[in-house]
């Protein structure tokens, strides 16, 4: 065969097997999500990412769960009682079954808590249960004996707490309460997390390894069962990739990055948008004396153009952070403004702290284009009033032990609601009990502030809990633990042939029953 | 001669391995990061990331945890990843298939494009088109994966929608096409421009001038005695570049969302997952070895010259 004839064969080859496969095949009804990464696990108890959590959520029912305005409504328990003195919780369960058919009862709740909490199974997300009566003791390696968690008869489940919690059914609608049941633990093993078995709506059908996951329908499950046949989940981990993948068809629900919004605004498509329960912030390092002085931390608020960088940086998908509790969890007045911009005002203020001629500092940040952007314009501010920030950047793991062992001056990161509850905001951020893994990662300490926050969490009554946490907000706003930033708005793309979809202001509280095409 | 030659180099894969699991795992420790931080998530105590951190063996000082490592890599045992709990050499042996099958693609889309184009290059007949023909090797050679993966994709799948733009849709060749396209793109312009040198030398050569004297046709000049003394050095090029392939698929497999063995060993790097890291560096290591002992066996059944000095070694 001559060369010339060797390549027109070649690439007449190519040609017909690449058109060949073109015919579309008639598909059952399928949601069509695209994932950034793989979840890691689908064991309620392991799963921590993103991902994880929202399938396995998917997968498991909890005892109560949010809908998708952020809402608590029965999910197992189809009702329950709460103690005049808050500390008892009883839960009454409706009928449900598991994916493999079996009837859920009071027993496998009881387990399924027991398991979370057990030292032996080292779950990172026990402290869901925190609040439960003996808990923390069994979590230390203590006694069983005093864990407040009973069943009273098959269909009902007594929880007693340690001391009135308020966000306790927030707690327990969490991805790592979602039940499970002893059969298929025991018999999965450490495959449990490939092989869930839940009571939730959906049930895991295929995981084409790294490729995508297939949820079908849970046959067995009782709440009015999901109109749609299945869901699958590709995952993507290129932003343009998804694009594409939407353009083409091939996805009904898409997350817009901020840089391509201004195409999308004007393309005539079903643009969605939510304000986001997530704060974006630069944590100050409260324990350098360089930023234990207050008049350097609000020096710093000031010397910042945050709406300009919103503007500009974000394309307007975000709301200038006055406190630290977003504007879908805020029941009470928006902090008045403290820190507009103010370079002038923020060079004074350096000069009253002793710093005429500013400082150097390190500005932290985790691998990420968009929050490269945001430090170099954040920079350029700074070196406005004369400090010199150098930006330094590491992957993930490694900026977080930095920042955890206060190796850094200061980081940029942000803060997902866990449930909707302006509780996970402060408490977390701000509780001297919680600083390093616990969430406080600026060393900030108030005892004010503290006793505001543990006040709040004891409070039975809820207008006044708003008021309580509004308080240590405010009183956070005015010491300036933080470099205020914004609190994002998420931007979602809807293919025209999807129906009955609501983006959800928390993860989990959409579960695509009511989504048809 | 050739058994002695391979056997020698299969006993040096010894020491070469050894090197690599050090180094490894050396390097894993002096890198900043934490696998327990991941595996712990966005807010935990500190009383559960110590026991899980205990649990793993990561309390054990360096040069115990170093031991137990060679204890297990001696028993072929990659233990389970940290942070999916899966067997490491299962997720090796599901994803590594994959990452072949792009890997051998693009080198075979390399070598027969690569080849062809830089003989035509060569040929002189049509100067415009072997010119146009380099300047096209040239702008491959520079152009960025991820900027020619985006663009195929721009190309084939949303404006001319013949193909669909990412996943491995189960093996099948449409989706095949363009990442194996994307990740042979490099390579292939480096072939071509090698092939073109390589004819260019050899037609000077006195076998050629003696072969078209005794008035062999052009196609047979071309063909027979041309051809194969052409390519030794492209035979080089493409077994030191299949490991590049295999590990340099990396890229392509992010954009096109191909769920092979390079992403997987990024995203355990990312969340230092050592024993993934591990395991599939290792399994890299024996494979790039082997390619490489290919390549050197090749040469000597291609051109003798090289056999005879392998036999005298």
């Amino acid at each position: 065969m001559s060369l010339t004839r060797f390549f027109v064969a070649a690439i007449l080859t190519v040609a017909l097997a690449a058109t060949a496969g073109c015919g579309r095949r008639e598909e059952p009804p399928t949601l069509r999500l695209a994932l950034e990464t793989e979840p890691t696990t689908l064991d309620p108890a392991y799963a921590v990412d993103y991902s994880s959590g929202l399938i396995t959520s998917l997968i498991h029912a909890n005892l109560v769960r949010y809908d998708p305005d952020g809402r608590i409504i029965p999910d197992l328990a189809r009702s329950w009682d709460i103690s005049a003195d808050g500390t008892l919780y009883t839960f009454h369960l409706a009928g449900s079954r598991f994916s493999n058919g079996k009837a859920l009862s009071a027993a496998d709740v009881v387990f399924t808590f027991r398991r979370l909490i057990d030292p032996e199974i080292r779950s990172p997300r026990w402290w869901v249960l925190e609040p439960v009566a003996g808990a923390a003791a069994v979590r230390r390696g203590g006694e069983w004996g005093g864990l407040g968690i009973e069943a009273a008869d098959d269909s009902t489940v007594c929880i007693r707490l340690e001391r009135p919690t308020a966000h306790f059914l927030s707690l327990v609608s969490m991805p790592a309460a979602g039940i499970v049941t002893a059969g298929e633990i025991s018999a999965r093993g450490e495959d449990y997390g490939r092989m869930p078995c839940g009571s939730g709506p959906w049930m895991l059908s295929a995981w084409g390894d790294g490729d995508q996951l297939l949820l079908v329908r849970n046959p067995y499950f009782e709440g009015a069962a999901p109109v749609l046949d299945g869901i699958s989940l590709r995952i993507i981990p290129e932003p343009m990739t998804r694009i594409a993948e939407f353009e083409v068809g091939n996805l009904d629900i898409l997350e817009v990055p901020r840089a391509e919004l201004d195409r999308w605004r004007s393309a005539g498509v079903t643009l969605m948008h939510e304000e986001e329960l997530r704060v974006v912030y630069i944590g100050l390092n409260n324990e350098r004396p360089l930023f234990s002085d207050i008049r350097v931390r609000r020096a710093l608020n000031r010397a910042i153009d945050v709406e300009t960088i919103i503007a500009r940086v974000l394309f307007g998908a975000g709301r200038r952070a006055r406190g630290v509790i977003p504007p879908g969890l805020r029941r009470t007045r928006v902090p008045d403004e403290r820190y507009p911009y103010d370079p002038e005002g923020a060079r004074k203020l350096l000069a009253e702290a002793g710093y005429p001629d500013g400082f150097e500092m390190e500005l932290w940040q985790r691998e990420n284009p968009e929050g490269g952007r945001v430090l170099e314009s954040i920079q350029g501010y700074l070196a406005a009033v004369g400090i010199r920030a150098a930006i330094v950047t590491r992957e993930w793991s490694a900026f977080k032990k930095a920042v955890e062992h206060g190796a850094a001056d200061a980081f940029y990161l942000d803060w997902f609601a866990d449930y909707p509850d302006p509780e996970n905001f402060l408490a977390p951020l701000f509780h001297s009990a919680n600083r390093g893994g616990g969430g406080n990662r600026t060393g900030y300490s108030d005892a004010a502030v503290d006793s505001l926050i543990t006040a709040a969490g004891l409070c039975r009554d809820e207008g006044t809990r708003w008021e309580l946490l509004a308080a240590a907000e405010e009183k956070i706003y005015h010491d300036a633990p933080w470099i205020f930033l914004w609190f994002p708005t998420r931007y979602e793309l809807v293919s025209p042939r999807l129906k009955g979809y609501r983006m959800p202001v928390i993860f989990n509280g959409q579960r695509y029953l009511k989504v048809a095409i | 001669m050739l058994l002695r030659f391979v056997i020698k180099r299969i006993l040096l894969l010894v020491p070469i391995l050894f090197g690599v699991i050090t180094v490894t795992f050396l390097l894993m420790y002096i890198v900043p990061g934490d696998p327990v931080l991941t595996m712990v998530g966005e807010r935990y105590d500190q009383q559960t990331l110590e026991e899980i951190r205990h649990d793993l063996g990561l309390d054990k000082p360096l040069i115990i945890q170093y031991i137990d490592y060679i204890g297990r890599v001696a028993r072929f045992d990659f233990g389970r990843s940290f942070i999916t709990r899966r067997p490491v050499a299962e997720t090796i042996r599901e994803r590594f298939p994959r990452t072949l099958l792009l890997a051998f693609s693009a080198m075979c889309l390399a070598v027969v494009f690569g080849i062809g184009i830089g003989a035509i290059a060569a040929w002189g007949r049509m100067p415009w088109l072997g010119r146009s023909l380099m300047t096209f090797s040239l702008i491959g050679v520079s152009i960025p994966v991820f900027w020619l993966g985006l663009l195929l994709i721009y190309l084939f799948a949303i404006q001319l929608s013949i193909l669909p733009p990412s996943g491995y849709g189960g093996g099948s060749l449409r989706y095949l096409i363009l990442p194996a396209l994307t990740l042979s793109f490099a390579s292939m312009a480096t072939i071509a421009r090698v092939t073109r040198a390589g004819f260019l030398d050899v037609a000077c050569e006195q076998f050629v001038r003696t072969a078209r004297a005794k008035g062999l046709s052009e196609r047979a000049v071309l063909g027979k005695h041309m051809f194969r003394n052409a390519l030794i050095p492209v035979i080089t090029i493409v077994g030191t570049d299949f490991g590049s392939y295999l590990s340099g698929s990396v890229l392509t497999e992010s954009i096109f969302g191909w769920p092979g063995l390079g992403r997987f060993i990024v995203q355990a790097i990312l969340k230092r997952d050592f024993p993934v890291i591990q395991g599939s560096v290792l399994f890299m290591a024996i494979l790039f070895v082997f390619v490489n002992l290919v390549v050197d066996v090749s040469y000597g059944l291609i051109d003798p010259r090289v056999r005879l000095q392998g036999g005298r070694e």
